[in-house]
């Protein structure tokens, strides 16, 4: 009499299959391989071991086919994220560890899971979250400290576009970009851990953005109320936006996402990875390196890049600020005086326009009209005042915190931008 | 309030604050069987190791490629590549030819008829008609 194999029925019934996979919660899924284990050790009576079920190991391609260069783990197709143990044998990894010279104390597995978008892997034991705050607050606290002290008399709304120019996710993705850091079509287990992982399809809910939703945002976004600069610093986040959830035209552009390649919302959300992998990877470097080789490395590949501050500005009144400015300085009441003219009757008249204080030229502008070369003569005068900089060697304050540091000389504090209306 | 500011991104300067090499991959094809990847074989065998030693910053593979002239692309941060064909050639040619992909930006090959390029303003500021004393004609 044949004897029936009870063991093979159960163990039938716990092969996954590989498109069951998908609906699995991720927690079942990262202990499934050790409850297969469990599984197979509690039969009673294994008389010949199991031959290797293809499904474990299936990733996606045709083997006899198509080789893999690598032997991935089994059941990695249905992890949504590569496992750790992975980023070791990663050559892009590997290259992208040089290429920024890293420390050898900066591991590959942390570097690895900086790579890894909180849309691609909702478990934030896998995924960057945690490092990208850590990474975000460090470059902001060193952006803002650079520009207050190289720039004392920047106005607030300058300050808080300055910000968003060298600090800002626009800004921090050309940086991961030019770090050489290229994405996963679609992220998965299966996927190299050195590129980077992030979902198209939806967007990763964790919170990593700074400020509070306020209250009356619907009236700020459709009566434009006003919200005063101090406000914005309490409420708003870091560059002075107001905090909002960017949901509504998403569901539109999230439909065409499937038909057209590439829309403003995967292009937002490759932005918003990128820029968070920056920051995650200056979170991974102050995680093992420690704050000094945080700072090295944000002064290195933030702050070394350039902005001109001066195309920052806008100006409304700049005539009527200046002579409020040169009230509160008591200094003598500006005066724009013609220095040369050419042409006056001609098509292409040009005036060069000087702003005097006394006996003290503060600023000069060339245009084709009187108004205008008197407006440009004040917005240049104005430019001047604001961007006065103590010199691109002035100490920050976060150089005190090294243990040698020379004492400190107080840097220049300015009484602040000129009010008017 | 009388002043906005306008958005703007900081532009990248590499090789101020660190460097980046701008070689990211390189693929090196070879045959095993074709006179013309002899040198090829030679290279990956003697001098190779050690360069890809010498350079962790970029990616290596070595892929067969039968019946085909020996290749060796490399591909930039900027998105471009660059392919030398090293049919013929001797181990140290192959590694000139490797390390001028190695130091090469990516950029398209121009000529170059400025002695400086710069994205900084000029300091001397620009020439204009309006300032100094004039030419009397």
């Amino acid at each position: 009499m044949k004897r029936l194999r009870v063991d093979r029925w159960t163990s039938q019934l716990l092969v996954a299959r590989p498109g069951a996979a998908a609906s699995t919660p991720v927690s079942a899924l990262r202990s499934a391989a050790v409850s297969r284990a469990a599984a197979v050790r509690h039969r009673s009576t294994a008389a010949a071991p199991q031959p290797l079920q293809e499904d474990d190991y299936f990733d996606g391609t045709d083997h006899p086919r198509f080789p893999p260069l690598e032997s991935i783990p089994p059941r990695s197709i249905s992890l949504p994220s590569p496992l750790p143990e992975r980023a070791l044998q990663s050559a892009k990894l590997a290259a992208l560890h040089a290429r920024l010279s890293l420390s050898p104390n900066v591991p590959l597995q942390t570097l690895a899971r900086a790579l890894v978008d909180a849309s691609a892997d909702a478990n934030p034991e896998f995924n960057n979250t945690n490092l990208a705050f850590v990474g975000r607050t460090l470059i902001n606290y060193h952006v803002a400290e650079m520009l207050m002290v190289r720039y004392p008399r920047l106005p607030m709304e300058i300050l808080f576009g300055a910000m968003k120019g060298y600090a800002g996710p626009v800004s921090l993705h050309q940086v991961a970009r030019s770090w050489g850091v290229e994405h996963a079509a679609a992220p998965g287990g299966e996927v190299d851990p050195g590129l980077l992982q992030f979902s198209l399809s939806k967007k990763g809910d964790a919170i990593t953005g700074m400020g509070y939703k306020r209250a009356e945002l619907e009236g700020i976004k459709k009566f434009k109320w006003r919200h005063g600069i101090s406000s914005r610093v309490v409420f708003d986040n870091e560059f002075g936006e107001v905090v909002e959830d960017d949901e509504h035209d998403v569901e539109q552009l999230r439909a065409r996402r499937d038909t057209e390649y590439g829309n403003q919302y995967t292009r937002a959300l490759a932005q918003q990875a990128y820029s968070t992998a920056a920051w995650a990877v200056v979170g991974a470097i102050y995680t093992h390196c420690g704050r000094e080789a945080a700072k090295n490395f944000i002064r290195a590949h933030v702050l070394s890049r350039t902005l001109d501050l001066s195309k920052l500005f806008v100006f409304k009144r700049p005539t009527r600020e200046l002579s409020m400015l040169c009230a509160r300085e008591e200094f003598e009441l500006p005066v724009a005086r013609l220095l040369s003219e050419t042409g006056r009757l001609s098509r292409t008249p040009v005036f060069v326009v000087g702003i005097f204080s006394g006996k003290d030229k503060l600023g000069e502008a060339a245009a084709p009209s009187l108004e205008q070369a008197r407006n440009k003569a004040a917005m240049n005068t104005l430019k001047a005042w604001y961007l006065y900089s103590p010199g691109e060697q002035a100490r920050v304050p976060s150089d005190m915190l090294v243990d040698d540091a020379k004492p400190w000389e107080p840097a220049h504090i300015d009484m602040g931008e000129v009010i008017s209306w | 309030m009388t002043i906005r500011a306008l958005p703007q991104i900081s532009s990248s300067r590499n090789g101020l604050g660190a460097f980046v090499l701008q070689c990211k991959t390189m693929n090196l094809y070879y045959c095993d069987w074709a006179g013309s990847s002899k040198g090829m074989n030679g290279f990956i065998k003697s001098l190779f190791p050690k360069f890809a030693a010498a350079n962790p910053q970029i990616e290596f593979t070595v892929s067969p490629r039968p019946s085909k002239h020996p290749v060796i692309v490399a591909n930039y941060i900027n998105g471009r590549e660059k392919a030398i064909c090293v049919r013929n050639m001797e181990p140290y040619e192959i590694l000139k030819k490797i390390e001028l992909l190695r130091d090469a930006s990516g950029e398209k090959v121009r000529k170059v008829t400025k002695p400086v390029t710069s994205i900084n303003e000029s300091v001397r500021g620009v020439w204009s008609p309006y300032h100094g004393n004039g030419l009397r004609v």
